[in-house]
Parts: structure tokens; sequence; C-alpha cells
């Protein structure tokens, strides 16, 4: 296909997803409200008892506030919207327009992934910009993070959401339902593996939940005690880390291919 | 592009479409010429939309052959596409975004040179104004035209649109239709109309073809559909002498039938319609009086009741298969 074409095809899909005030405003509030709710109340602690309490910011702040918006609401505001790009036409009912172009069925999947992801990452991008205005501007003369760990904390952050919007867009043009895809995806990524993680006698098994090998990458440790999750890591290799993300990638991208193409429009 | 332009705009043989048990499509042969307005009529559920989804390859044919502008489908899909415009069932867009943005859309899945019509397209179906606004404030009637608009964004030598009067004010459907003669006779498009409102096929159409259960039961011009299948021109005569006329009328060459009936006598014409002078000039030359001599106007919807009851009786007429 036209590269002209490829651009101009997911820059309308970005179009419709960014036009989406709905999504965007509560995926935009989903991730800055809880890191602006974390940095005030820790302020208000260190500021009412400084002996007893750390200071919001720092390189604590920055931890915390990372393991908030990579781990839980960053991939939050990726599945909604992801599940919005991959099931949009179809709930709007153009997507048969768009098949009666005699454009590929695979290509209108093809343009969802990256404008979902594009819109996405700039939603977290706020989230992280945040981050760290809290991290430097209420650190209180306690140290905070290096170059190396800002750019590694970004970039662990978009991955991290970029993997679970992929998935997104996959499972919701596979089921063509955002609704459900919206809730099987919130249940499973943000309850149902929490849980299994935890269960110590799934053993290796639990290598193969997404998040887990999401946290391989981490730069920050996710075993401190501090973070939202309060399990032990599942300790996997790289390599097992790489596979089972990509694991996770081929498979729903794939089936979302496969239903959009096989599907009666 | 070649687009085949000596072939017909559509052309389907043995065309079959079954969801499992129930065949939706049971061997359509349809052939529209280019260049005119083409109705395909038929009650609801005959397989009216069932025969544009495959067509346009929302779904795909059970067995059969198809060609659109000269391409078959689906082995040439795209490029069938490339110059056709279609409207499925009611048209639908994206609520959230305005009239110009859902054409955007629809541009940017097509050639690069689309953006270019997407002006001409709005203030076409006269939308220009509205544009600006969300889809979701639009009437039936706007989303119908913006339906025709985003047709229009591919230049269409072929236009497919499935009940396109659909929800509109009869002023609206006024405007629908001269919209769809301009197309036809002012830029050469086909446009073909699914449609069960025989009267709106009648007014819009060239010719069409009557669907039911699946099949085609008849097609052809309007004019030859709404006389029987072949060219049937009757006169309703009034006279002052009905039995001596009928005895005239029984004997001439110029008259294939003559019956009494409530208005006079109903004439079926032998040859063509201008022959009704010359059967006003015998009767006249034999000293019956005429005090009227009237063409019958012919309705489809008349013969499409006709059809479809005597279908419904199982008595499918093998003279309207021709």
């Amino acid at each position: 296909m036209n590269p002209t074409i490829a651009i101009r095809m997911v820059g309308a899909d970005f179009l419709k997803l960014r036009k989406k005030r709905g999504t965007l405003i509560w995926a935009l509030v989903l991730t800055l409200a809880p890191l602006l709710i974390f940095f005030i109340v820790k302020a208000v602690q260190h500021s009412s008892s400084p002996a007893e309490h750390s200071p919001a910011g720092g390189i604590g702040g920055y931890q915390d506030a990372l393991r908030v918006l990579a781990f839980f609401f960053g991939p939050l505001a990726g599945i909604m919207i992801g599940t919005d790009g991959g099931a949009g036409d179809l709930a709007a009912g153009v997507f048969r327009d768009l098949v009666v172009t005699g454009r590929s069925r695979l290509a209108l999947f093809g343009a969802r992934i990256p404008a979902a992801v594009g819109l996405t990452w700039l939603v977290v991008l706020a989230g992280y910009a945040l981050t760290l205005i809290g991290t430097y501007a209420l650190s209180s003369g306690t140290p905070t993070p290096g170059g190396a760990l800002v750019v590694n904390g970004l970039l662990f952050t978009l991955f991290s959401t970029g993997v679970i919007c992929v998935v997104a867009v996959g499972f919701a043009s596979l089921t063509g339902s955002r609704p459900a895809a919206l809730t099987v995806l919130i249940g499973w990524q943000l309850i149902a593996s929490r849980i299994l993680e935890n269960i110590e006698s799934l053993g290796s098994s639990r290598e193969l939940i997404l998040s887990q090998a999401i946290a391989h990458f981490s730069p920050i440790s996710l075993n401190d005690g501090h973070g939202p999750r309060g399990g032990e890591v599942v300790t996997m290799s790289t390599g097992a880390a790489v596979a089972v993300t990509l694991a996770w990638i081929v498979i729903f991208a794939g089936l979302g291919a496969w239903r959009t193409r096989t599907m009666d429009a | 592009m070649d687009t085949g332009s000596q072939q017909p705009a559509i052309e389907t043989s043995g065309l079959t479409k079954r969801f499992g048990e129930r065949t939706a499509l049971d061997g359509i042969d349809l052939q529209v010429p280019r260049g005119c307005a083409f109705g395909f009529l038929g009650p609801n559920g005959a397989g009216k939309t069932t025969i544009i989804r495959t067509l346009l390859g929302l779904t795909h044919a059970t067995s059969g052959s198809m060609r659109l502008l000269g391409h078959p489908v689906p082995a040439e899909r795209a490029q069938a596409l490339q110059r056709v415009g279609a409207i499925v069932e009611e048209p639908r867009f994206h609520m959230h975004l305005t009239g110009r943005e859902n054409l955007r859309i629809v541009a940017a899945v097509r050639s690069p040179e689309t953006y270019a019509r997407i002006e001409p397209a709005l203030t076409r179906v006269g939308l220009a104004e509205r544009a600006g606004h969300k889809v979701k404030s639009y009437s039936m009637g706007m989303r119908q035209r913006l339906g025709v608009a985003r047709c229009l964004l591919a230049d269409p030598l072929l236009l497919i649109l499935d009940e396109p009067t659909n929800g509109l004010d009869p002023g609206g459907i006024q405007e629908f239709r001269e919209m769809i003669r301009a197309m036809v006779e002012q830029e050469g498009r086909t446009v073909f109309i699914s449609s069960h409102l025989l009267d709106e096929v009648e007014k819009t159409c060239d010719a069409a073809a009557i669907v039911d259960r699946g099949k085609i039961v008849t097609q052809g011009a309007i004019a030859d559909l709404a006389a029987g299948g072949g060219a049937r021109h009757e006169l309703i005569l009034g006279v002052d002498d009905r039995d001596r006329a009928l005895a005239l009328l029984g004997t001439s060459e110029l008259v294939a039938e003559a019956r009494p009936d409530d208005e006079g006598i109903r004439v079926v014409l032998a040859g063509d319609p201008q022959t009704a002078a010359q059967i006003n000039a015998e009767l006249v030359r034999a000293g019956v009086g005429v005090t009227r001599l009237e063409p019958v106007r012919h309705s489809l919807e008349q013969r499409f009741l006709q059809i479809t009851s005597r279908l419904d009786a199982d008595l499918v007429p093998e003279e309207l298969k021709a």
C-alpha cells in the first residue's frame, strides 16, 4: 500500500479517537487524577510530619508515581483507547462503508493500532510530565532521579502502555464489542492478573501473565512493598519476557486481524 | 483505468447465497446496463440487501459469478470498487464527528486525490453550510444526503443505493429523485436502487428487476414491466353501440383482444400505440360513435402486486421469467 495512504489512514483513525471526547477525557482523568492525589496526599503528610513521612517527590516519590502510571492507570488508559480503536468502526456501523471502498480489510485493521497507541502515548506522556513535575518540585532537597532513569522510566511507561493498547485493539476487533472487550481486559489486567501472579503454587506458569512479562523490563524495583502491587515479581529470563510479550501481541493482533478480514460487514 | 466501459455496470450469473439451510439468493442472473437508473424491487426479505452486500464483498457468495464495471469480483474487487459508491441499508456515520470529518475518514481510505472531492461533494448534496456540524445533529434526510456525498468521493461510475428514501419526507424524496435523475442524465452515472417503494422506482428508474424469495422474477424497462413483460398497449374505448363495436373490434387485425368492462371497452392493441387512430377511424367508418379513446397507463405497483400475489399462490408464471 502507498505510504501516503497508510499515513492518512492512521491519521483518520487518530481523528476518530481524538474526537471521542468521553473516552479521551476519562483516560486523562484516570491517568492524571491518581498521580495528583498521590502527590497532594504525600505532600500534605510530609508537611505535617516531615520526620515520619518522606517527601512526595525525589527518587522515592518518582518510583511510586511510576508504579501508579506504568502499571495501573497508564494501561487502563491504553485499554480504554485501544478498545475504542478496535471496535469503534463496528459500533458506529461505518465498517462496511470503509470495506466498500475496496481497501484491504487488513489495512483497515492495521491503521487502528498506531492510531490507538499514539493517542494512548499522548495521554501517558501527560501523566509522565506530571510525575516529573511532582518528583522535582516536591523533592524537598532529597535526591532526584538522574537523566538515565528518567529516560528509562519514560521508555518503560510507553512500552507498558503500548503493549496493553495493542492487545486491547486486537481483542476489541475480535469481539466487535467495546463494552465486552473493556470489561474483560480491565478484569483480566487489573484484577485477575494481580491475583494469579500472587498464587505461588502456580509456579513458573505465571510467566505467561502479560503484566509479569512487562514488569521484567521495569527500570525500578517492583517488590519493595511501596507500590500498588504487593506481591513479588515472578522471576523470568529476558528471553522469556520478550517471548511472552510478543506472543500476547501477535496472538491478539492476529486474532483481531483475522476477524476483521473474515467477518460479514 | 480500465473499467470495461462496454460491459454492463452489474452482471451476475447464477449468484447464490445461502445462510445455513436458508437460500437468500437463488441463482440470480442480473444485468444492469450503464448510464441508467435501475430499480431492484422486492418485498421485505426478498433478498435485495443480500445481493447488494454480496456484490460489494460485505459477505461471500455461496456460488455463481459477478462483475462490477467489467471487473470480476471478488478477484478484482479493489479495482471494481474504486469507482463504486454505495449506501448499504441506512447510511451510518461516526456521530461524534462532523459531516466533513466523516468524509475525510473515507477519503483517507480511498485514493489521495479523493480529498479534493470533499467540498464539491458536500456542495453537490446541499450540505456545505452544515458540514462543520456534528452528524448527531443531522436529520435523517441530511444523513441520507451525506451518505450520497460519501459515495461521490469515489467519482462513481456506479452508485448502489439500498432503500435510499427510507425516512425521508415528501420534499426530501422529491429532492432525492431529482438528484438521482441528474446523476444519470447529466453526469452519465449508473444508479442501482434497491427499494420496496414501487411508486418511487417507477418515478426514478429507467429499468428494474423484480426479486422475490431470492429469485429474479422479471426484469426490463419500467414501461414494459408495467405492461406485463412485453410491450402491451391497451385502450379504453367509449362508444354509443357497445355490441356492434365489440363485433367490429373482434375481427380487426389491429386488435389482439377486446372485452367490455365498467368503463367501456378495454382493447389490447396488436401493434404499437399509433394504431389507436386507425381503430378509431375503422369504428367511425362503420358508423359507431366514439365518445372516449384513452390509453391505459399501467402501474408498476399493480404489476408488482399481481406478480407477487401469484408467487404467493405458488403460481410462478413462465412468461414472467422470460
